[in-house]
């Protein structure tokens, strides 16, 4: 079943709208209390769908040029409107010129999650913000956000979440390969959330009793999104695993935390309970030290950073992250995508030159 | 004590001379540029203003040396409220300012190297990595930069600055007030106004924390007030180009913009307007023109390309093409004449809020339709800078439109604002010329 | 002659292959233009090898380069690897080797033990590669075997730009165009590919390494000067140096290799 017909058949069968949302971090209990189902759209990888690309100069990252031809080419039909996170410059114009100039018709709303370090400001302008936003959704969903309705997403996302976690943390003692693990995590981009908790619950339930201890050299990814997807196959014939994932799209949205009390404070605290992501931090420091927890913990030997052509968010890290490692003598590979469906050959040269490297065991 | 003596002694006596000095020194070095026709310059008359901006420049500049433990140093974005921070005394640096010097004195390149070398990707703007090539090196064509005790960003250019910020507090270990302004789309709501308002109040008690000075609400009244004039003396000079002949290049502009983007909230700034003011009243009361023969009004949009002002503007000026207006120095007009001395925090926090770059695409069309009208231009240059996402995203669509509303003639000129290597002479000048031939 | 171990480096633009005995020595080699059917290319450069070396089908066959997955072959590691080991059984020290080939430059910092420690390649883009060269070149008709005489005289380099092979191109035809001497265009050339080169090797270096070069590129006594400079320090000329990677892939077949 393609997403859209997947999205038809939830508004047939169980009477659900849909919205299109834009990476990266949104508030995703909002929606699902509305019943609406939220659809990311991370791309799509490949050309770009339409010639819109055109209308966004080839020097901005894929992710918006390939988004914008997606949603212009009507790829989003089957929606009822579109969410765009005020996530970085480039998608803050997105959202402008799809909407506003031509490219997305229909119903088109914002969030600003607030940047910097936390401050009392930040927190009275994020209630602010989530209070804004579902008012949007409401109208959106065409009926009102209940209390009780809002909990029980909570509840749910926290589930989801911890088992995101667990799935993460496994690797390959899931019993899946790599490729197969990360379908099924990013399948939460567009599932239903009550079917992807199915699917997380069954997948660990799964899992093999007695493993064996993981092989391949375990690595810290951080960076954008898994795409290619191929990459993931690479890495795994290659003779590497994802020890710990800081992935924007995947890891990096865990919020590995129980939250507790009145729906609106839960949903403040499991915002600020995310990993620490240069779209929203001041703090570069803090950053660091927290992949520097990722590595230690997951005992990973090489990190690699993969980031999106462009993006500036990531690529003003990227010294950092190189000086901590080197400091430690970790090796780092920093390797780009540009939303291919399939890995260059100099990606997968470099990536395995890297494993080589690793397994060289010599590294310094 | 004998340092801040120092330190004002700077601004006021020694700099004047020093930067005639500059001046003699330039007029006997040979300068580069094309060889145009015959050898009679397009341009009309230099403006006499000019010998003032570049003492009132070099005196900031020098001052500078001596600001480190003499007064608090903070370095500030262009978009930032500097109206906060200078009743605390702060002697304040822009590191886009300083990074554009840098790209007039090509000196890009170098700099971006050492940034590069560093791990910065060349993909980031050009302006980061001028900076923090500077920051690596030491190197600076000001004869050198004061440290900062605070770094002061806003978010209302771009969020760029705010990583480029995050990693000079990283290196530099200093304190970063950010004033994070939400981009607006349509209107912003009222929980944006106050969230401006309340880091606004935050970043005061940063800045008075480390200045070691509480704010004076009369000396935040009276910069205000003088923001305010500030930006409306701008204007005034801006609006004389609406004179034909406009008395001055839109590319002068770009030079003359220096001292509302870093000395805005000053008294020397505001003197510094009203002579250039009176001065271009007096051209367009006399005819007298910023190029002999103005056959063309452009308008000119985003930021100027800095190592390539006098190329493209000799090439233009040959054939009697002008900017007449730009939506970048326009900027300043528009913003600063908002702020109101009787309500500091919160006309602050709407005036920067509502700066072109954080609204929305219809807002900037209607600018630049707005510009184009009042200034009666035949054409429009639209730069489409690599380095500036939020400025240039959008172009494409702006550029049709301006096209089909106003019957302009419309050219998107692919560069960057301070890079050369993105910057090719030999493909410009064609692109620039067949856009002038079609007005023939 | 016994040869004990075969390698190939099946690279996009020329295939090499080579054959060594035990103590890594070279014995025979192959270079070619690069067929687009690499199977049947490697099949006949191996088996020609075979013959003239004596090297029965119990000789391991190590595999590198752009087609190396399309050969069947007892190891295939990556080109990265195999110049690591290839230039420091030359060598016979660690460093940073810089090649740059016809179509991607590679920047390695080779260890104690021959083993990678960091790695740089270019991005997609020919202007850090023997491309850049070969294309313009070409347009001035100048044949790459008299690109050093054309680069020999006193003329002053005239700067050409380095951002992108296309740009180059045409600002060296307006150079032509405005008269201007072409030895100084030949050695403006040489000096934009040396920056590119050198800004890549500054990404993957620590300072104060000796500089080794391999590459076909290398085989262009201008281009080593111009790196030289570029660089600031003195480069060394691996012998054979477009052979480096088809010597590290068949080193990685020998008894005794090490692994990974």
């Amino acid at each position: 079943m393609t997403r859209r017909e997947y999205i038809l058949a939830q508004r047939a069968r169980h009477g659900r709208r849909a919205l299109a949302v834009l990476p990266v971090a949104y508030p995703r209990e909002l929606p699902t209390a509305l019943d609406l189902l939220a659809v990311e759209l991370w791309g799509p990888p490949g050309p770009p769908r339409s010639d819109a690309a055109g209308r966004i100069q080839a020097y901005v990252c894929p992710v918006v040029r390939n988004a914008l031809a997606f949603l212009a080419a009507g790829g989003a039909d089957a929606v009822d409107g579109a969410l765009f996170p005020h996530t970085c410059d480039s998608l803050q114009q997105l959202a402008t010129l799809a909407a506003d100039l031509g490219g997305w018709s229909r119903p088109a709303l914002v969030f600003q999650h607030p940047r910097g370090p936390g401050r009392a400001s930040t927190r009275a302008f994020l209630d602010g913000e989530l209070r804004a936003l579902a008012a949007g959704l409401e109208r959106l969903a065409g009926r009102a956000l209940e209390p009780e309705r809002l909990a029980w997403a909570i509840d749910l996302h926290e589930e989801i979440d911890g088992l995101r976690a667990a799935l993460l943390d496994l690797g390959p003692r899931s019993g899946l390969g790599e490729r197969a693990r990360y379908a099924l995590l990013r399948r939460g981009e567009w599932l239903w959330p009550e079917e992807h908790l199915a699917e997380l619950r069954a997948a660990l339930a799964a899992r093999p009793p007695a493993p064996e201890a993981p092989r391949g050299v375990p690595l810290l990814v951080t960076g954008y999104v898994p795409e290619p997807m191929a990459l993931l196959d690479v890495l795994e014939s290659a003779g590497a695993r994802v020890a710990a994932d800081d992935w924007a799209a995947v890891g990096r949205r865990v919020a590995r935390t129980r939250t507790e009390g009145e729906p609106w404070a839960r949903l403040l605290a499991r915002h600020e309970a995310l990993p620490p992501c240069p779209t929203r931090a001041a703090d570069q420091a803090g950053r660091v030290r927290h992949l520097e927890g990722l590595l230690d913990r997951s005992g990973a030997r090489g990190v690699l950073v993969h980031t999106v052509k462009f993006c500036e968010p990531e690529l003003f890290d990227v010294p950092a992250i190189r000086a901590a490692f080197a400091a430690r003598g970790v090796p780092v590979l920093h390797l780009e995508t540009e939303l291919e469906v399939e890995p260059p050959a100099q990606a997968v040269t470099r990536v395995e030159a890297f494993v080589e490297l690793l397994s060289s065991g010599r590294a310094a | 004590m004998l340092r801040r003596a120092r330190y004002e002694l700077a601004g006021r006596a020694v700099s004047p001379f020093l930067s005639r000095l500059e001046g003699w020194r330039r007029r006997l070095r040979p300068r580069p540029g094309r060889s145009g026709r015959g050898g009679a310059s397009p341009f009309g008359p230099p403006l006499e203003a000019a010998r003032k901006l570049k003492e009132l420049m070099t005196a900031h500049y020098f001052q500078g040396r001596f600001a480190e433990g003499a007064v608090p140093v903070a370095w500030v974005t262009s978009g930032f409220p500097v109206e906060l921070l200078r009743p605390l005394g702060y002697h304040t640096l822009y590191p886009e300012n300083h990074a554009a010097l840098c790209g007039v004195r090509r000196l890009v390149p170098a700099l971006s190297d050492a940034a590069e070398h560093e791990g910065y990707a060349r993909d980031l703007c050009s302006y980061a990595r001028t900076d923090l090539g500077s920051l690596l090196t030491g190197e600076t064509p000001a004869g050198r930069l004061p440290r900062p005790d605070l770094l002061a960003c806003c978010t209302n250019i771009c969020q760029t600055v705010l990583y480029w910020y995050r990693a000079l507090a990283a290196r530099l270990g200093v304190p970063l007030v950010l004033v994070d302004t939400p981009y607006v789309y349509g209107e912003a709501p009222p929980h944006h106004a106050a969230y401006v308002r309340a880091q606004l109040e935050e970043a005061v008690a940063v800045a008075e924390r480390v200045a070691r000075r509480r704010l004076d609400p009369a000396a935040l009244r009276e910069t205000v007030r003088l923001a305010r004039d500030g930006s409306r003396l701008w204007g005034e000079c801006l609006e004389t180009a609406t004179a034909r002949p406009a008395p001055w290049t839109g590319f002068d502009g770009f030079f003359h913009i220096a001292p509302i983007v870093t000395l805005r909230g000053t008294e020397a700034c505001n003197a510094y307007y009203r002579l250039l003011r009176d001065e271009l009243r007096e051209r367009v009361r006399r005819g007298v023109g910023g190029l002999r023969e103005e056959r063309h009004r452009l308008l000119w949009d985003n930021l100027p390309i800095w190592f390539a002002v006098r190329e493209v503007s000799s090439l233009l000026a040959a054939r009697g093409f002008n900017f007449v207006c730009t939506s970048y120095t326009n900027a300043w007009a528009e913003a600063g004449s908002r702020v109101d001395p009787d309500d500091p925090l919160g006309s602050v926090g709407l005036a920067y809020t509502h700066v072109i770059l954080n609204q929305d695409l219809p807002h900037r069309l209607d600018t630049l339709r707005r510009l184009a009208r009042s200034y009666g231009v035949d054409g429009a240059v639209l730069h489409s800078d690599r380095s500036c996402k939020p400025y240039s995203i959008g172009q494409v669509d702006l550029k049709e439109r301006l096209a089909r509303e106003l019957g302009l003639r419309v050219l998107l000129l692919e560069a960057d604002h301070d890079d050369p290597r993105a910057w090719s002479s030999e493909q410009a000048d064609t692109r620039l010329t067949a856009f002038m031939e079609a007005f023939a | 002659m016994s040869a004990a171990a075969l390698g190939v480096d099946a690279g996009s633009t020329t295939c090499k292959a080579v054959a060594v005995d035990g103590a890594g020595r070279v014995l025979a080699r192959r270079v070619e233009p690069a067929s687009p059917r690499v199977e049947e290319q490697v099949e006949r450069l191996v088996a020609a090898l075979r013959a003239e070396a004596g090297a029965g089908p119990e000789v391991p066959l190590g595999a590198t380069g752009y087609g190396r997955k399309r050969i069947r072959a007892g190891r295939t590691l990556t080109e990265i690897t195999c110049h690591a080991r290839g230039a420091f059984s030359l060598a016979r020290r660690p460093g940073l080797l810089v090649d740059v080939g016809g179509q991607d430059t590679k920047i390695i910092r080779v260890g104690p033990s021959g083993e990678v420690l960091d790695f740089a390649m270019n991005d997609k883009c020919a202007a850090g590669t023997g491309r850049f060269l070969e294309v313009i070149l070409g347009r001035l008709q100048i044949p790459m075997g008299e690109v050093a005489a054309h680069a020999a005289g006193p003329a002053a380099p005239v700067p050409v730009s380095s951002t992108c092979t296309v740009f180059a191109e045409s600002e060296v035809i307006s150079l032509v165009a405005n008269g201007a001497p072409l030895e100084g265009i030949v050695k403006g050339l040489h000096r934009a590919l040396a920056s590119r080169v050198a800004a890549l090797a500054r990404g993957a270096s620590a300072g104060g390494l000796d500089v080794l070069m391999s590459g076909g590129v290398a085989l262009n006594g201008a281009m080593v000067e111009a790196l030289r400079e570029a660089l600031g320090r003195p480069v060394a000329v691996v012998p054979e140096p477009q052979l480096v990677g088809a010597l590290g892939a068949a080193l990685s077949v020998l008894p005794g290799a090490p692994a990974a």
